[in-house]
């Protein structure tokens, strides 16, 4: 397999990766895929935290029909400010997560190496996995103009200003989804409905809540269906730029 | 050769796409091709945006990652060069496919991007030799991360083009793929192609589903094109037979139309509103006017659909516009505008023609599709009775105002909404006094016949499979100068001797007996070339006494013969013509010495100016 980039010599050659089998599309030097899991971990949460987002989003176009009604009929408790404190919790997430990324990265690092010996380039691997997240937020702020939406000033705006700006990112960051990913519910229940639990259920699939009591299989009301995806089909990112990241959105300058 | 696989490859005017079929196993697969799709980003797609980028020779410097070891050619090609030259329109070659089957032009001159000025431009030859060379660098790339390492001598590899497409537009495409590593190609025509993707898709019960006496009209409309073609059902000895009967001309209208007419629609209130749009903002509406539409378009219950249009600067709350489409309005525009209820008799318009026009693609001037297939209809009742052979084959459906279909075999993103193809159905039936038309329930229309053409060359390869009856789709001629004394202010009229008859099989030839034609030697002479889509009666040797008004002009042919040994130069040797189509289906003409076995090819010349 020979799949070069341009002139100068590439990130990828030494530091690129191989995601889990489903791509079709392999990068050069593909061989040592030791950062994949963490990537994988890290691009699954920007996911769920994008969902959260959305639905926040959503949630408050809903509060915003509510509010369209008459006068008379308005609800006493407010859906929106729920709704808005969902959002700004949704970003404050988002912001932790981004700070915490070199986190888990750093900590899991040693532990990986008393299982294995040393990793080839630990730094170069981690940048390229780096590189690969921001780029991934490139996407989400390309086509959803998601980090224009989290990076403005919301209490500057109106209900509506904010709900036109939502469909923008609501649009553009579900094409994201729909094309680099295949989500789909972890249970296909309807909410609310009484279902079992699998024995010896995966621990990052089932969240059980409230009163644990008896042997499983556990039974219970379906709170949420949860989210999992069975594809994750990102572009490879070749050749970053050597000393740092590579941009979110690049400076946009038009010539006359 | 024993072909061991068969590539199918769909060369489209937006998007392109490929297909293997493994000639050991019945799978035929679609490949995602890998493209740049950002600044040093390599990603697939299903399909690749037939868009080539020149970039200045200082944008992008230390230059972008390519998906393979790049020649050093100019511009790249794929999903971030439409996206990007969006923004650079004077870099971005587009439709390129139409301009190889341009009447006035020269395929070969380097005129693209279309009126602009930059450094470098590329011909309408070259940007298809690009797309092709992508395409096949894709597949071999794509087969080599699954282990497979693909020899393309090892392929049965077929390449379609529009039904539409001429001779020259033809044996173009099929020079391209030669240049770009593909060696000789077999050509197939989409429609057929979506018919083949149909036979495999429905497996053994296509048989059940179509019976001798059929018509079915296969109604492809893409992003930029509309293609018709007609195709008839027959029994020869208990064995289904198909048998393409009539193709269309070729329409540059498409989907595309629709999404622009959407959002000039929209931006026109926008305006009314006091709301202007920038051109950035414009174009991000013809994509939210796009999803609108898909939108209202699936879901029946919806009376209208969101549209926000943000601005180009960071912030997204203050400047966003909001709108919306509603359900009157895209009836009105996509369906009642591009797909109104006209007559059978409601042909298109032609546009006016002011003095000076502005010199571009031929866009349809009539939008409406309805009355277009109206015409295509109408042409080929004139087609079928010209000849007794396609009489007979239709029988009693050649006595209306229009050839009509039994059924219908709908491809291209358009007709994914249900609504469009209702509306399709709806008009065919109340041309057809009333009796509804069939529809063959097509997939994946946008992949179909790239599917499709590698299912052809399948059956090619091994011999088995159903084949449509096809041959060339349009009669040709030479243009004849007539000896005559000169009037004054009489252009003399050119006749046209037929060479090629409509339907002529591929791998077969033909001399015209008994007439013997004068050629120059010693210095090139050049012919006129003519071709017709409605003269299926037409037998090689005839004469018609006005090429210019029976027929439409296709190009020059050239030929040079150096000076016979034993002659001066400028000396008239005696020829008589000689046609073949090849086993490709590519047609060539000879002229052969009456008087010897030599003989001289002619070439397709420059389009005529």
């Amino acid at each position: 397999m020979r799949l070069r980039c341009g002139p100068p010599p590439t990130l990828l050659e030494s530091g690129g990766r191989l995601r889990p089998g489903r791509e079709s599309y392999n990068p050069p030097g593909a061989d040592a895929c030791k950062e994949a899991p963490v990537t994988i971990m890290k691009a699954v949460s920007l996911v769920a935290l994008l969902l959260v987002v959305a639905i926040s989003a959503l949630a408050m176009l809903l509060a915003l029909h509510v509010m369209a009604l008459p006068a008379g009929l308005q609800p006493v408790a407010g859906p929106l400010q729920l709704s808005a404190a969902a959002l700004g919790l949704a970003i404050i997430a988002l912001v932790a997560v981004a700070a915490l990324q070199r986190g888990p990265t750093s900590v899991q690092a040693p532990v990986a190496e008393a299982v294995r010996p040393a990793p080839p380039e630990p730094a170069t691997a981690t940048k390229q996995a780096d590189a690969e997240i921001v780029a991934f937020l490139g996407l989400l702020q390309a086509k959803g103009r998601l980090v224009d939406f989290l990076m403005d000033n919301i209490n500057a705006y109106n209900d509506a200003q904010v709900g036109a700006a939502a469909r923008v990112v609501h649009a553009g960051c579900r094409a994201v989804l729909d094309e680099h990913f295949q989500i789909v519910p972890i249970r296909t229940e309807k909410e609310q409905s009484r279902i079992e639990v699998p024995t010896g259920y995966a621990a990052d699939e089932y969240r059980l809540l409230g009163k644990l009591t008896g042997q499983p299989p556990f039974t219970g009301a379906l709170v949420h269906h949860g989210w999992r995806t069975d594809v994750v089909k990102l572009p490879a990112i070749l050749r970053g730029p050597a000393d740092r990241l590579p941009a979110i959105a690049p400076a946009e300058v038009e010539l006359k | 050769m024993t072909a061991r696989f068969s590539l199918g490859i769909d060369l489209g005017t937006s998007n392109s796409a490929i297909a293997v079929s493994d000639l050991d196993s019945d799978q035929t697969r679609v490949i995602d091709v890998a493209q740049i799709v950002g600044v040093n980003q390599i990603g697939t797609r299903q399909t690749l945006a037939s868009a080539l980028y020149l970039p200045h020779p200082d944008e992008f410097p230390g230059g972008l990652a390519t998906p393979w070891a790049d020649p050093g050619e100019a511009g790249f090609v794929g999903q971030f060069a439409r996206d990007h030259g969006a923004l650079v329109p004077d870099r971005l070659v587009t439709s390129a496919k139409s301009w190889l089957s341009h009447p006035h032009i020269d395929a070969r001159q380097p005129l693209l991007p279309w009126g602009s000025e930059i450094e470098t431009k590329l011909s309408p030859f070259d940007c298809s030799r690009r797309y092709l060379t992508h395409l096949r660098q894709a597949f071999l790339q794509a087969e080599r991360d699954q282990g497979r390492e693909r020899d393309l001598a090892d392929g049965q590899i077929v390449l379609t083009v529009p039904a539409s497409f001429d001779e020259v537009a033809r044996s173009l495409t099929a020079e391209a793929a030669r240049a770009a590593g593909l060696g000789d190609v077999v050509l197939l025509e989409e429609p057929q192609a979506a018919f083949y993707a149909w036979t495999a898709q429905t497996g053994r019960a296509w048989h059940d589903l179509v019976s001798p006496g059929d018509i079915i009209l296969v109604c492809d409309i893409g992003g930029g094109t509309a293609d018709f073609s007609l195709i008839a059902v027959t029994d020869r000895q208990g064995t289904l037979e198909l048998e393409r009967i009539s193709v269309g001309e070729h329409i540059l209208l498409g989907g595309d139309n629709m999404d622009l007419a959407l959002a000039y629609t929209v931006q026109s209130r926008l305006e009314d509103a006091g709301k202007p749009l920038d051109s950035w903002q414009f174009l991000s509406l013809v994509h939210a006017a796009s999803r609108a539409k898909i939108t209202l378009f699936e879901d029946a219950s919806l009376s209208s659909a969101p549209i926000a249009i943000p601005s180009r600067g960071s912030s997204l709350f203050a400047s966003t516009i909001a709108t919306e489409l509603d359900r009157a309005t895209l009836d009105q525009v996509v369906l009642d505008g591009f797909l109104a209820r006209t007559g059978l008799e409601d042909l298109p318009q032609e546009g006016r023609r002011g003095g000076l026009q502005e010199f571009g693609l031929p866009y349809a001037s009539d939008p409406v599709i309805s009355k277009h297939l109206a015409r295509f209809l109408t042409r080929s009742l004139q087609n079928v009775r010209a000849s007794e052979a396609l009489s007979a084959l239709v029988g009693d459906r050649a006595n209306g105002a229009a050839l009509m279909p039994t059924a219908v075999l709908f491809n291209g993103g358009v007709f994914k909404a249900e609504p469009v193809r209702a509306r399709v159905l709806d008009l065919l039936a109340s041309w057809n006094s009333g009796q509804p038309i069939r529809e063959l329930l097509g997939a994946e229309p946008d992949l179909a016949v790239a599917r499709g053409a590698a299912i052809y060359g399948r059956h090619r390869a091994t011999g088995t499979g159903m084949r449509i009856k096809a041959g060339a789709a349009r009669s040709y001629y030479v243009g004849l100068e007539s000896a005559g004394l000169a009037v004054p202010g009489m252009k003399p009229k050119v006749k046209a001797l037929c060479v090629v008859p409509q339907g002529m099989q591929e791998g077969s030839e033909l001399l015209i007996e008994g007439r013997d034609f004068g050629l120059v030697t010693g210095r090139p002479a050049e012919f006129r070339f003519f071709s017709s889509a409605i003269r299926s009666g037409d037998t090689p040797g005839l004469i018609l006494p006005d090429a210019e008004r029976e027929l439409e002009e296709t190009s020059l042919l050239e030929i040079e013969i150096p000076a016979l040994d034993d002659m001066p130069a400028g000396q008239v040797v005696p020829v008589r013509i000689d046609a073949a189509v090849t086993e490709l289906g590519v047609l060539e003409l000879w002229m052969k010495h009456v008087n010897s076995d030599r003989r001289w090819k002619i070439e397709f010349q420059v389009r005529t100016e």
